[in-house]
C-alpha cells in the first residue's frame, strides 16, 4: 500500500507542473555520457541492432565510469539536430550518428558544440571534433560470396540490394569475385530495393529473385527479410551487419558481420581521457570490426577450411580481393594485372565486375 | 367493444415530464382497456412521443406513476418494459438491415441469451410463421431486411414485438411510410390483435384513420390532455378542434382568374426522361402551366411524378422533349438554370434535399439566392444580410425555431417545409414544382403549406401540384392531369372531376381530356 | 447500466472543462503506466513539457516539426469539411517537394526574392495539380477519393525515389563526393534557404508564418465566401447542392485542388526552410501527411485549433525522443504518446456524447427529445 500512495502523491504533483523548468543537477562526479542515435529500431536484427550490441560492449567495458544512451527511429531531416540538442543538454560528451542521412545534422551539431565530440558511420564530413567510421565489408563479402558459391548446385546466385551506391558496388563485386572462386563461372543476379530496412520490400525483392530460380541468396539489407523468403523454398542464405542465423538456421551458410564494440570502446576511452583525435577510420577484418558471422550446419568442413584459410590470408594481408587482373561485365579487362584498387577508388567504384547480372545505376 | 367489467391494461396518473425550457408531458392521465385500439392524437410536438416513451421505460417521469395489468411499475430500461409486456413499433424502424427477420427477430432477445447465443431456426422460424398466420402479415422469416418493402418492414417490428409477448403494443405513425393497401393490411391486423384481447396504442395525427381504426381517442395538446372521447361519438370536425384548439378551416381553393386572361408560363412538349435505373420513366408527356393557376399531378407513386419534377427543376436530364418557360426554351438538365428561369422547386425529400440539414435556417434561406447581391458580392458572403433576410423571412412566414443559426434538421416537419417554401417564394419564382408538400405535416402545418400555395397562384406564379393525395389535389387544384406509366393519361377541370373517373385514370385507363 | 447519446447541443462550459479533464486524465492513466514500468511520473511528465515546449529552444524546435503537421492539417480539414476525404496530402507534400526544389534549383542563381516566391507557387501548383487527379477521378467517375488519393502516396514517394536513387534526374546531384557515396539531391543555392522570422527568443520559419496565413485564408474562405458555403451544402447533402444548382463536380475537383495546395506548399517549405534538398528517404519515414489527418480530427477541422494542434503534436514529438533511452524504451514513449492523444479524442467525444450511467435510484439525467424544440412550433402560418 506504501507503493499507491506514493503513485498517487506522484500524480498529484504531476498535475500541478506547467511553469517547471529544467533542473539540470551539477554533480562533479557523475559518469561520462556516450550516445547513440540510430536510424532503426534497435530489434532490427541488422544494421541498428550490432551497433547497439556496441553500444553494450563500452558498457561492460568500462562499467559505471560510463552512462550510455540511444535514441531510435530518428527520422533523417530536421528533427535530428533536435535531438542531437537534447542529447547535448542531457550532458552527453561524445554522441554517434550511425546514418549517413545523419550527417548534415551532425556536422552542423559539430561547429555549434565544439566541446562535444562526434563520430558519424558511413560518412564523408570530419571537423577537429567530428570522426567519420566504417568498415571494409568486402574481406567478409569476399568470404560470404565463396560460401554461396559453394552452396549453389548451378551458379546461380541471388543478391537484395538496396542503393545503387559504392559502398553496396563493392559488396556485390566481393561476394561475386568470391563465389567464383568456390564455383567457377557463377553469377549473380540483383535486385535494388532503394531502402535500407523495409521488411516488406526486401522480401519482395527476394522472392522475384527466387523464382528466377537461383538457388542461392545473399543480401545487403538491414533486416533477415530475405531470409524469411529462402526459408519459404529451402534455399541457402548468407545475411548481413549481425548473426542473424537464429532466423532460419537450416539454410543459414554465414554473414559479412560487423562489431563495432571495439571500436566504440577506444574511442569513448579516449574522449574520456582527453586523446579524441578527429580521423577517417576504416576498420577491417584484420582489427576484428569485420568478421564473418559463425557458419551454419549445412556448411561442409571442407568448404569451412577454404574459407578459414582465404580469412587468414586476408588477415595477414597476403591477399587482397581487388587485385588486378579484374574484368567488367562486357568481359574487358577493368583492373589491369597486379593493381590494388586504393580505398579511394572503393569509395568511388561505379562498376560491377563480369558475373553480376544487373545495372550498377541502379533499377 | 369497451365495457364496465373491462379491466385497464395501461394505466398513466399525473405523468409530468420536463425538459429544458419545455414541459412535454404536464399531468397527463391516460388510460387504455385490454382489447381495445386506443388512439393517441396530436399535432407533431403535441407529447405523444414522450408519453410513449415513458411507456416502453425509454424516458423516466419526473412526477406521476404508470400502472401496467394492475401492477405499479417503474421502468429502468425499454428491457424491463418489454418484460411487462410492453412493445413499441417506432416510426423509424430499428432493424438490422443485413441480417435475417428470424435473425432480428431474437436479436437481443434474453430468451436467446439465456439459451448462449444460439439460434434454433427451426423453432424461430416455426413460431414467425405461426404468428404471422394468426395475424395475417405475411413475411418470409428468411429474407433479409433489405429485401423487404417498408411495409413488411413494419410487419417484423410488430412481429418482433409480439415474439417477445408482448400485451400491450404501442405504434407511432404507423402509416406515415404505408401505401393506403399496405395501411388496410395494417388496420385488418390490428384488429385480430384487439380481438385476442391485445391492447393496440395508436399515435397519430391523421383524423382519418384515428376514426377508421380506434375504439377510443385520447388527444393531447401542448403536453395535456384536452380529452379522451368513444370514436363511435365523436366525428373529425371535433377531434380536429380538440387537437388544434380552434375550428380548423380546411383551406380550399377560390376561384382563380379566367383562363383566358393567363399566360402560358410552362409548357412541356414530349418531354421523356429515364429513372434512377436507367429505364424510360417518362414518356411523351405533353403539360401546360398557366400564370395563376393550380395544377394537379394525381397518380400511385412511382409512375414517373419524381422524375417529371427533377426534369422541370433541372435535376434530371429529359432524354428528349422541350421545355419552355414564359415561352423560352430551356437547355434543362441544369439546376442552375432552372433557378435563374425562375422555376422554383419544394422536392418531396424535404430535409435531403430541400435543405441542408446541418446548416442553418438562416443559411438554408439563401440556399438560392447567396450567389448574388445582397446575399453576397464578389463572392464574399454578408454574414449581417443573410441573418436579417432570415429574422425577416421567419416572422413573416411564421417560422419557429430557436434562432435564424439553430440547425435546420432540429426544426419540426412543418417548420422544415416552411423554411423551403419560404424560400422558394422569396425568389419570385415563375413557377413552382411541389411535389407531396403536406406529406407528413400535421393538420395546422399541412393547412400553412397549402395556404402558401395558393398564396403563390394568387400572386401569378404557375404551381404543379404533384400529390398522392388526391383529396389535396381536388381541393387546391384547376386542373387535374393523371400520371401513369411516365405518361399522362388525362387531364381534366377540378369541376368536372369525377373521383371515379380520376380513380380509373390512375390505374392506367385513358380518360378524356 | 452505461449508454453513450449524442448530445442535442454542446454546451459552452463543457469545451473548456473537457480538455483540462482529458489532461487530467492522460496524466493519471500514464502516471500509473510509468509507475509500474518504474518510471518517475513527475519526473517524465516534467521532462516532456520542458523538452516540448518549456526549455530554452524546445518552442523552437517544436515549431520545426510543427510546420509540416499544420499545412498537412490544413490539408485535411480543408477537404474534410466538405466530406471528401483526401488522405493523400503525404502524396501532395511529396510532389510539393519535388515542385519547389525543382523551381529552385534551377533559378539558383537569382535573389532570395525571386527564388522563394517562386517556390511557394510550385509548391502550392505542383501539390494542388497531384490532388486534382483523385478530385477528378471522384467527380467524373466516382472513384472513391480514400483509394485513389492514398495509392497516389506510393506513387508519389517512388516518384521521389526514381528522381534522386534511380535516375540521372536534373534533381540528382551527380558531382559532389558525397553525393558518390549516397545518392542525394541537389542543394539550393544560400539565396533559396527560406529566413528565420526571429520573435522574442523563438525561431519561427518563413513556412510557420505562410502556414498561419494559410489557416487565416482556409478560415475566412469557409466563412465568409460562396466558395465555402457552396462548399459546406455539398458536405451537408449532396443532394441539396445539386438542388441548389452548386456544380459539385467542380468543386470537388477544386477543393481536392485546394488541400492539395495546403499539402504541397507543406512540402515547399520543408525543402526552404529545412531540408535545402529534395530528401526522398527523410521525407517518407516522417510521415507528415498521415499525421495531419490527426492533427485536423483533433481539431475539429478548426484552422485555428490546426495551428494550435500541430504545436502540441510537434512537441510531443521532439518530448518523445527526449524521453526515449536506454532505460526508456521508444515503445513505451510511443504508449504515453498514443494515450495523450486518445484521450484527447476521448475529451472530444465527450463534448459530443453524453455517458448515462443507469442508477436504480430514479435520478438519472435524462437527454431532451427532438420534438420538445418544436413544440411550440406548430402554429398555424
Amino acid at each position: 500500500m506504501k507503493g499507491s500512495g506514493r503513485l498517487a502523491l506522484t500524480m498529484l504533483a504531476a498535475l500541478g507542473l506547467g511553469a517547471c523548468g529544467s533542473t539540470s543537477a551539477a554533480n562533479t562526479s557523475q559518469p561520462f555520457k556516450a550516445a547513440w542515435v540510430y536510424v532503426g529500431p534497435t530489434t532490427d536484427h541488422g544494421w541498428t541492432q550490432a551497433h547497439d550490441d556496441g553500444r553494450k560492449v563500452v558498457e561492460q567495458q568500462l562499467g559505471s565510469a560510463v552512462q550510455t544512451t540511444y535514441k531510435e527511429n530518428v527520422p533523417e531531416g530536421p528533427q535530428v539536430a533536435t535531438v542531437v540538442e537534447g542529447l547535448i543538454a542531457d550532458g552527453n560528451k561524445i554522441i554517434f550518428g550511425t546514418s549517413f542521412g545523419f550527417q548534415d545534422a551532425m556536422y552542423q551539431e559539430a561547429i555549434k558544440h565544439p566541446d562535444v565530440k562526434f563520430e558519424q558511420a558511413t560518412g564523408t564530413k570530419t571537423a577537429t571534433n567530428m570522426g567519420e567510421y566504417f568498415g571494409a565489408a568486402e574481406d567478409a563479402d569476399y568470404l560470404t560470396g565463396m560460401a554461396l558459391g559453394a552452396a549453389s548446385k548451378k551458379g546461380k546466385i541471388g543478391f537484395v540490394a538496396p542503393f545503387a551506391i559504392p559502398e553496396v558496388l563493392r559488396e556485390i563485386n566481393a561476394i561475386t569475385l568470391g563465389a567464383q572462386v568456390t564455383h567457377p563461372g557463377a553469377t549473380v543476379q540483383v535486385v535494388w530495393t532503394n531502402t535500407w530496412f523495409d521488411l516488406a520490400k526486401e522480401k519482395q525483392a527476394a522472392q522475384s529473385l527466387l523464382s528466377l530460380g537461383v538457388d542461392a541468396i545473399g543480401q545487403g539489407q538491414d533486416s533477415p527479410a530475405t531470409g524469411d523468403a529462402a526459408k519459404a523454398v529451402g534455399v541457402k542464405w548468407t545475411g548481413y551487419d549481425s548473426d542473424q542465423s537464429s532466423y532460419a538456421p537450416d539454410i543459414w551458410l554465414t554473414g559479412t558481420v560487423y562489431h563495432w564494440g571495439g571500436y566504440y570502446t577506444d574511442r569513448v576511452k579516449a574522449a574520456m581521457n582527453g586523446s579524441w583525435k578527429s580521423d577517417n577510420y576504416y576498420g577491417s577484418i584484420s582489427d576484428g570490426l569485420i568478421d564473418l558471422a559463425p557458419f551454419g550446419t549445412s556448411v561442409p568442413q571442407s568448404v569451412r577450411d577454404q574459407i578459414t584459410a582465404k580469412k587468414d590470408a586476408i588477415k595477414s594481408g597476403s591477399f587482397y580481393e581487388f587485385t588486378g587482373p579484374l574484368k567488367d561485365q562486357t568481359g574487358a579487362v577493368h583492373v589491369p594485372a597486379g593493381t590494388k584498387l586504393t580505398v579511394s577508388d572503393l569509395y568511388a567504384m561505379d562498376w560491377f565486375v563480369q558475373g553480376v547480372i544487373g545495372n550498377p545505376k541502379g533499377s | 367493444m369497451v365495457t364496465a367489467g373491462r379491466i385497464p391494461a395501461v394505466t398513466m396518473r399525473g405523468i409530468t415530464k420536463r425538459f429544458p425550457g419545455v414541459v412535454a408531458n404536464d399531468q397527463v392521465d391516460f388510460e387504455a382497456l385490454q382489447g381495445e385500439v386506443h388512439a393517441l392524437l396530436g399535432e407533431n410536438g403535441a407529447g405523444k412521443s414522450t408519453l410513449s416513451n415513458i411507456l416502453t421505460g425509454l424516458y423516466r417521469p419526473d412526477e406521476g406513476e404508470v400502472v401496467i395489468q394492475g401492477k405499479p411499475v417503474t421502468f429502468r430500461s425499454p428491457r424491463d418494459a418489454i418484460e411487462a409486456g410492453v412493445g413499441m413499433v417506432h416510426q423509424h424502424f430499428r432493424l438490422a438491415a443485413s441480417f435475417t427477420v428470424a435473425e432480428n427477430l431474437v436479436l437481443g432477445h434474453r430468451d436467446a441469451a439465456d439459451r448462449g447465443l444460439l439460434l434454433e431456426p427451426k423453432v424461430v422460424e416455426g413460431r414467425i410463421a405461426d404468428l404471422s398466420r394468426r395475424y395475417r402479415m405475411p413475411v418470409n422469416p428468411r429474407a433479409r431486411i433489405w429485401q423487404l418493402s417498408v411495409g413488411e418492414q413494419q410487419r417484423v417490428e410488430i412481429l418482433k414485438a409480439l415474439y417477445r409477448g408482448a400485451r400491450i403494443l404501442i405504434l407511432d405513425e404507423p402509416t406515415s411510410l404505408l401505401t393506403p393497401q399496405e395501411a388496410d393490411d395494417l388496420f385488418q391486423t390490428l384488429r385480430l390483435m384487439s380481438a385476442e384481447q391485445r391492447t393496440v396504442i395508436f399515435i397519430s395525427h391523421k383524423l382519418e384513420e384515428v376514426m377508421a381504426i380506434s375504439n377510443r381517442v385520447t388527444v393531447l395538446r401542448r403536453g395535456k390532455v384536452v380529452g379522451t372521447v368513444m370514436t363511435k361519438e365523436t366525428n373529425q370536425r371535433e377531434l380536429a378542434r380538440m387537437m388544434v384548439g380552434r375550428d380548423v378551416v380546411f383551406t380550399q381553393k377560390k376561384e382563380g382568374p379566367a383562363k383566358a386572361e393567363r399566360t402560358v408560363v410552362l409548357e412541356l412538349r414530349g418531354i421523356c426522361a429515364n429513372g434512377d435505373l436507367g429505364t424510360p420513366a417518362l414518356r411523351e408527356v405533353n403539360l401546360s402551366v398557366h400564370g395563376g393557376e393550380i395544377v394537379g399531378v394525381a397518380g400511385v407513386a412511382g409512375n414517373g411524378q419524381r422524375e417529371l419534377a427533377e426534369v422541370i427543376a433541372g435535376m434530371r436530364r429529359r432524354t428528349s422533349g422541350s421545355m419552355a418557360v414564359s415561352g423560352k426554351p430551356t437547355r434543362g438538365g441544369n439546376p442552375l438554370e432552372a433557378i435563374r428561369r425562375g422555376i422554383a422547386y419544394v422536392p418531396e425529400d424535404r430535409l435531403g434535399t430541400g435543405v441542408a440539414p446541418t446548416l442553418s435556417v438562416a443559411e438554408n434561406l439563401v440556399l438560392k439566392s447567396y450567389r448574388r447581391p445582397p446575399i453576397s458580392t464578389g463572392g464574399l458572403l454578408h454574414h449581417r444580410r443573410i441573418r436579417t433576410n432570415a429574422e425577416e423571412v421567419m416572422t413573416r412566414f411564421n417560422i419557429s425555431a430557436r434562432g435564424p443559426q439553430s440547425p435546420t434538421r432540429l426544426l419540426s416537419g412543418g417548420n422544415i417545409q416552411k423554411v423551403v417554401l419560404a424560400r422558394e417564394l422569396s425568389g419570385r419564382p415563375r413557377v413552382l414544382v411541389a411535389a407531396s408538400p403536406t406529406s407528413g405535416l400535421d393538420v395546422a402545418a399541412t393547412d400553412a403549406v397549402r395556404a402558401l400555395l395558393l398564396q403563390a397562384a394568387d400572386q401569378g406564379d404557375g404551381v404543379l401540384l404533384i400529390s398522392e393525395d388526391l383529396d389535396e389535389i381536388l381541393a387546391l387544384a384547376d386542373r387535374i392531369a393523371v400520371l401513369y406509366g411516365g405518361r399522362i393519361t388525362g387531364i381534366v377541370e377540378r369541376q368536372k372531376a369525377a373521383v371515379e373517373e380520376l380513380g380509373l385514370m390512375m390505374a392506367g385507363s385513358t380518360g378524356a381530356t | 447500466m452505461i449508454r453513450i447519446e449524442r448530445r442535442l447541443t454542446e454546451s459552452r462550459w463543457l469545451l473548456l472543462v473537457v480538455p483540462i479533464g482529458s489532461l487530467i486524465g492522460a496524466v493519471v492513466l500514464s502516471g500509473i503506466i510509468l509507475f509500474f514500468t518504474g518510471h518517475d511520473p513527475v519526473d517524465t511528465w516534467q521532462r516532456l513539457l520542458d523538452r516540448g515546449f518549456f526549455a530554452p529552444g524546445a518552442l523552437s524546435a517544436s515549431l520545426v516539426q510543427a510546420t509540416p503537421l499544420l499545412f498537412t492539417g490544413l490539408a485535411a480539414a480543408a477537404a474534410f469539411r466538405m466530406q471528401t476525404w483526401n488522405i493523400g496530402a503525404e502524396g501532395q507534400l511529396y510532389l510539393g517537394a519535388v515542385g519547389a526544389s525543382g523551381i529552385g534549383i534551377a533559378l539558383s542563381h537569382q535573389p532570395a526574392g525571386v527564388i522563394i516566391p517562386a517556390m511557394v507557387v510550385a509548391g502550392i501548383i505542383t501539390g494542388a495539380a497531384w490532388a486534382a487527379i483523385p478530385g477528378v477521378l471522384r467527380a467524373y467517375t466516382r472513384t472513391n477519393e480514400i483509394i485513389t488519393s492514398l495509392m497516389l502516396n506510393y506513387v508519389a514517394g517512388l516518384l521521389m525515389n526514381y528522381l534522386i536513387f534511380d535516375s540521372h534526374s536534373y534533381w540528382r546531384d551527380l558531382s559532389t563526393f558525397e553525393a558518390r557515396v549516397f545518392p542525394l539531391g541537389k542543394y539550393l543555392s544560400d539565396a533559396g534557404n527560406w529566413p528565420n522570422l526571429p520573435i522574442t527568443g523563438i525561431v519561427i520559419p518563413l513556412g510557420f508564418g505562410l502556414g498561419i496565413a494559410a489557416a487565416a485564408v482556409l478560415y475566412v474562405l469557409y466563412r465568409s465566401t460562396t466558395f465555402g458555403f457552396e462548399a459546406r451544402v455539398i458536405g451537408d447533402s449532396r443532394a441539396a447542392a445539386h438542388y441548389a444548382g452548386i456544380r459539385t463536380r467542380r468543386k470537388i475537383v477544386a477543393v481536392m485542388a485546394l488541400s492539395g495546395a495546403f499539402a504541397g506548399l507543406g512540402g515547399a517549405s520543408e525543402i526552404g526552410d529545412f531540408r535545402h534538398v529534395l530528401d526522398p528517404r527523410g521525407l517518407q519515414q516522417a510521415g507528415f501527411g498521415y499525421a495531419g489527418i490527426v492533427v485536423a480530427a483533433l481539431a475539429r477541422l478548426n484552422p485555428f485549433a490546426v495551428v494550435v494542434v500541430a504545436v502540441l503534436l510537434g512537441g510531443l514529438s521532439n518530448a518523445g525522443f527526449a524521453l526515449q533511452g536506454a532505460t526508456f524504451p521508444a515503445g513505451l514513449v510511443g504508449t504515453l504518446q498514443g494515450l495523450i492523444l486518445f484521450c484527447a479524442l476521448a475529451g472530444e467525444l465527450l463534448v459530443h456524447y453524453r455517458i448515462r450511467v443507469r442508477r436504480p435510484a430514479g435520478t438519472a439525467p435524462i437527454a431532451p427529445q427532438p420534438q420538445a424544440s418544436s413544440a411550440a412550433g406548430a402554429g398555424p402560418a
